[in-house]
């Protein structure tokens, strides 16, 4: 079973205000700015905006509407009291992202009822505890069960048994299914393929040629309404790493060096809230005219401290050859996690010194969690900046 | 312009600077090698900016003339022709043709005077050593070295004179290696350099166990080492190596001595079944008996001991195999002795009876 909620952000703001609802209200980028459309609510998108669209095309389409700078905080707040609920109907739940899960819900007829019920049982108590609507796809895989969940929304709950995938999938546009971007339909609009039937009369040969081995064979399989089954709960994750695009390009080493800083905060604060230690530091930058590059470097041993993470991500920049030169977007992440458990000291930080750190981290993250992110952060020496 | 050579002769000092050459070049001409001929024989030089090497080769050259071809090809070339043949190399208009027996070659070249040189300020300081002594230095120490170390000054080697004594010192943070030995003319030279990783390495490879002399000529930015038909010199990295005197321990009250081939192969079986990862084993120290013991995370496990002249307490403490079994690999002694004093503090690993090598390895928490 898949489970999404409707318009996330913007229902979460029209709950919170009452004035919003009815209204069209777009959660994203600053309005006048760059950045893109991060939600937008039902009302918004009779006007043709999307999530993902810039916030310029936005604005074009409807000036009225309600522009609205997301308040991570408070959704995030909305998804924990839903994958709360998740978790007591299923015991398999995978988190995909803060609007999104699968569940697995075979199995549970004797206890629920049929699939069907455990849908509007699932509906019933997600809107019970944050009064928010969600739409629910129940198939015999993730795939039949994503498109299943889009397929009436919002508020809707489609069911598709095993033999009713086909006549389910045929109808539908290539468009929607996985991992057919532009390019992709582009190319099947070039064969004349516009519907999951029609391409399902492709054979394998034909698409593989058209799109390479994988992809071919991954889309004559979805054309065949096969899909993975497997669900797996939370998921470790990869990597963990924060960017910033700015307003207006920037080329003051200053403003980027305590924007990385900034940025090595949140990472180092995620890795020690859940326990990981990177090996691998990453750094991206992206210059005017969308050239991004990212540069990747092993470490000698994995850190989770902000001055680690800040110092080899601006190491990378300085041997990337792109200071100077004006920056889009800055970013960092950590990833290849190692536990800490066979930690070898360094011989010129004295374990003490280790502590200490161990310590001041300790209480950073502890004040971040009193007072908010973001309340205290390190310092810079004067003159050192 | 002709240039005539028994294979040999080309393919030695080729092998030499080829070595410098990178796989992969931030300037095309820095994938060719530099000639200058003369009446003597000619000249080859390969550089990536930060080191460059530069050696002699006795052919037969009719006249001065420089040139620069392709580094790889030309060593691939030379290596798969026949022992001792001989080779001609003509240059005619922009390509050089190099013929061997049936065999017949048309190079690309580029203009020898886009050849980017190294060149170092004025040198201020100076002093001799010979070659073993030097080869020495640095085969004692540079496994030491850190590898893409943010703390960049630890991706290279110290070179320290002073007192009339020249030292190298080496470590990634987790272990270290030092080496001195006496220098031959002092003359009162006092300092400190770092020398990068590819520079210690091209020299390991380079310099020979003999007594003859090598010239060291230090700049504010650059060292150069003269032979007598090779020059070598690399950039400086310019940076503050840490105290590294304050790391290698004096206060251990334990001291181990060991059989050095005993225990080098008892951690070579144990470390099989040590995590691949961490690589950390077990160390068991008891009076006469040192207890070795690793796992990994399929639970697989290996137990080995050997006896050990020892009288001290009971110590019980890890380490990265690894680490040791690189400094066992390295000391020539028959004995080792390890200097110990408890399972948070580090060890130090000498000679027996001489401690012009000391080696400090950290200790794994297990």
């Amino acid at each position: 079973m898949h489970l999404d909620m409707d318009a996330f952000f913007a229902a979460v703001e029209q709950r919170d205000h009452p004035e919003y609802r009815g209204r069209p209200l777009v959660v994203g980028a600053r309005p006048g700015g760059r950045g893109v459309v991060s939600t937008c609510s039902y009302e918004a998108r009779r006007y043709g905006i999307r999530s993902a669209m810039p916030i310029s095309e936005a604005c074009r389409r409807c000036p009225d509407a309600i522009y609205l700078r997301p308040d991570m905080a408070r959704y995030t707040e909305a998804s924990r009291r839903v994958m709360a609920v998740l978790d007591e109907v299923s015991p398999l739940v995978e988190q995909v992202s803060v609007n999104e899960a699968y569940l697995d819900i075979s199995g549970l007829e004797r206890l629920f009822g049929s699939p069907a019920r455990i849908g509007r049982l699932t509906k019933r108590k997600v809107f019970e505890a944050v009064g928010l609507t969600c739409s629910v796809g129940i198939g015999p895989n993730r795939l039949i069960a994503k498109l299943a969940s889009d397929y009436r929304k919002p508020d809707g709950i489609t069911l598709v048994a095993p033999d009713a995938v086909q006549a389910f999938l045929d109808p539908m546009p290539v468009a929607n299914l996985r991992g057919v971007g532009p390019v992709t339909l582009g190319l099947l609009q070039r064969l004349g393929i516009r519907t999951v039937a029609q391409l399902r009369a492709l054979p394998l040969e034909l698409l593989q040629a058209h799109l390479g081995e994988r992809g071919g064979s991954h889309l004559h399989a979805q054309a065949r309404g096969r899909g993975s089954d497997r669900i797996e709960a939370a998921g470790q994750r990869q990597s963990v790493s924060k960017e910033t695009t700015f307003g207006q390009d920037v080329s003051d080493i200053h403003v980027l060096k305590n924007c990385l800083r900034q940025l090595a905060s949140d990472v180092g604060h995620t890795l020690r809230r859940e326990g990981l230690r990177g090996r691998v530091a990453t750094f991206k930058v992206r210059l005017p005219g969308f050239e991004t590059h990212t540069r990747q470097r092993r470490l000698g041993e994995a850190v989770d401290s902000d001055v680690a993470i800040y110092k080899s991500a601006w190491a990378l920049y300085e041997a990337s050859g792109f200071i100077g030169r004006p920056v889009r977007l800055i970013g960092l992440g950590m990833s290849g996690w190692e536990e800490e458990a066979a930690v070898i000291e360094d011989l010129f930080t004295p374990r003490e010194a280790r502590d200490r750190e161990r310590r001041l981290y300790g209480a950073l993250d502890e004040m971040a969690l009193k007072f908010g992110h973001r309340a205290v952060s390190l310092g810079v020496k004067k003159g050192r900046g | 312009m002709k240039i005539s050579t028994d294979r040999d002769t080309l393919l030695k000092p080729l092998q030499l600077v080829g070595g410098v050459v990178e796989k992969r070049q931030t300037l095309p001409i820095l994938a060719n090698v530099l000639i200058n001929t003369g009446k003597d024989g000619m000249t080859l030089t390969a550089t990536d900016m930060e080191v460059e090497m530069s050696t002699h080769a006795k052919v037969e050259c009719d006249t001065e003339h420089d040139l620069t071809l392709p580094a790889r090809k030309l060593l691939d070339i030379c290596r798969s022709l026949p022992e001792h043949a001989t080779i001609q190399i003509n240059v005619e208009g922009d390509r050089a043709v190099l013929r061997s027996g049936k065999s017949r070659f048309t190079i690309g070249m580029l203009p020898a005077q886009d050849y980017p040189a190294i060149d170092p300020a004025l040198s201020s300081e100076r002093f001799t050593l010979t070659q073993k002594k030097l080869k020495h230095l640095i085969d004692k120490c540079h496994f030491a070295m850190a590898q893409q170390d943010v703390r960049y000054y630890l991706n290279g080697m110290l070179l320290e004179v002073g007192d009339g004594q020249v030292r190298t010192v080496a470590t990634d943070g987790h272990r270290l290696a030092l080496s001195e030995t006496e220098v031959d003319d002092p003359n009162g030279i006092d300092l400190q350099v770092i020398l990068p990783r590819k520079a210690v390495i091209e020299l390991s490879r380079l310099l020979e166990e003999s007594d003859n002399p090598v010239e060291i000529e230090i700049s504010s930015n650059h060292i150069r080492f003269r032979m007598q038909e090779t020059v070598f010199t690399s950039k400086l990295i310019d940076g503050k190596y840490p105290d590294y005197q304050r790391v290698i321990p004096t206060g251990s009250d334990k001291q181990v001595f060991s059989d050095r081939e005993m225990l080098r192969q008892a951690l070579q079986r144990t470390s099989i079944l040590s995590n691949e990862k961490y690589r950390g084993i077990r160390f068991h120290f008891t009076s006469g008996l040192l207890q070795l013991l690793a796992h990994n995370p399929e639970q697989e496990e290996a137990e080995d001991q050997i006896e050990i002249d020892y009288d001290g307490e009971e110590l019980i403490i890890g380490f990265n195999v690894g680490y040791l079994i690189e400094v066992l690999n390295v000391i020539d002694s028959e004995q080792v002795c390890m200097h110990l004093s408890d399972a948070n503090n580090s060890c130090l690993i000498t000679n027996k009876d001489d401690d012009s090598n000391r080696y400090v390895i950290m200790p794994m928490r297990l």
